[in-house]
C-alpha cells in the first residue's frame, strides 16, 4: 500500500529498477503494477493506494514497529546497499548478517519499509 | 531501536549465537556454488570451516534446511535445467554439472523436477529435435 502512487512509481522504477506493467485508470487512482525487467511476465507488484482507513492504520502500525511490508532477494547486498544509498535512499538497518542471510531495511518514502536480503 | 530490529537481533542471537561460525558455513555454501561442476569433497569443505564433518553437517542443515550433499545436488540439478533449456544434450549436461553417471543423473533429475531431462527439455524448448536417450 502506498500513500502516493505517482511518488511510488518513481521510487520503484527509478530507485529499485522495476518497470511499469499496468496503469489502468480507476477513478481517482490507478491499478498500478510493476515487474522485474528480467521477468516482465512474472510476478506483478501492486502499488495499491491507501483508500481504506483500516489499511492506513495497519500500514502505520507496521511502519512504527519497523516491520517491512515486503522483501526482495538480491545477488549482492553490499553492492545494492551502496547503489541505493547513492540514490539517496535512507537505510534503517544496514546489511546485517543473520545466520545464512544478510538483510537490510530501508524506507520507500510512501509509508513502507522494504527489506532486501542475500542468501 | 524499533520492534523489528529488536526481534531481528533477538532471533539472530538465539538461532545463530556464533556469527563467525555462521560466516564459515556461508563460505562453505558459496564454495559449493562456485565449484559444483567438479568433484566436491565435503570432508575437505568441513575441514576448511574448521569443524568436524559431523558438526559441519549439523550446522549446514541448521542454516540451510538440508545437508550439504543435498544442497550440492540441488545446485547441480538447477544448473542442469538451465543448460537443457539452452538445448544441450542430456549426456553433455550430466558431465557439465558434475555428475559421473548419466543414469543416476536422470533418476535424480526426475525425482527433483518431476520429469526426465529429455521430457523437460522438450517442454521448455517446444521446438527442435527430441533428445535421444
Amino acid at each position: 500500500m502506498v500513500d502516493d502512487q505517482k511518488k511510488a512509481l518513481r521510487f520503484y522504477t527509478e530507485a529499485l529498477g522495476f518497470i511499469k506493467k499496468r496503469d489502468i485508470p480507476m477513478g481517482e487512482h490507478s491499478w498500478l503494477t510493476v515487474v522485474s525487467p528480467q521477468e516482465p511476465d512474472g510476478t506483478e507488484l501492486l502499488l495499491e493506494p491507501l483508500g481504506f482507513e483500516p489499511a492506513r492504520i495497519f500500514q502505520k502500525a507496521l511502519f512504527d514497529a519497523g516491520i517491512p511490508a515486503t522483501m526482495f532477494k538480491v545477488e549482492d547486498i553490499q553492492e545494492e546497499y551502496r547503489r541505493l544509498q547513492g540514490l539517496g535512499v535512507v537505510f534503517k538497518m544496514p546489511p546485517t548478517q543473520m545466520g545464512p542471510s544478510t538483510i537490510a531495511t530501508f524506507a520507500d518514502g510512501c509509508g513502507n519499509y522494504l527489506q532486501i536480503f542475500q542468501v | 531501536m524499533d520492534f523489528y530490529e529488536q526481534e531481528v537481533r533477538r532471533l539472530g542471537a538465539m538461532l545463530y549465537p556464533r556469527p563467525e561460525l555462521s560466516r564459515r558455513i556461508v563460505q562453505a555454501k558459496e564454495y559449493i556454488d562456485r565449484q559444483f561442476q567438479g568433484p566436491v569433497d565435503l570432508s575437505s569443505i568441513a575441514g576448511k570451516a574448521f569443524v568436524s564433518k559431523f558438526h559441519f553437517l549439523r550446522l549446514f542443515k541448521q542454516h540451510y534446511g538440508m545437508t550439504p550433499h543435498r544442497y550440492l545436488t540441488e545446485v547441480r540439478l538447477r544448473e542442469a535445467r538451465r543448460l537443457l533449456a539452452e538445448g544441450l544434450p542430456v549426456s553433455q549436461v550430466c558431465g557439465a554439472v558434475g555428475f559421473d553417471s548419466v543414469s543416476s543423473f536422470k533418476g535424480l533429475f526426475k525425482r527433483y523436477w518431476g520429469r526426465t531431462p529429455s521430457t523437460l527439455k522438450k517442454a521448455i524448448l517446444k521446438t527442435g529435435p527430441a533428445e535421444k536417450e
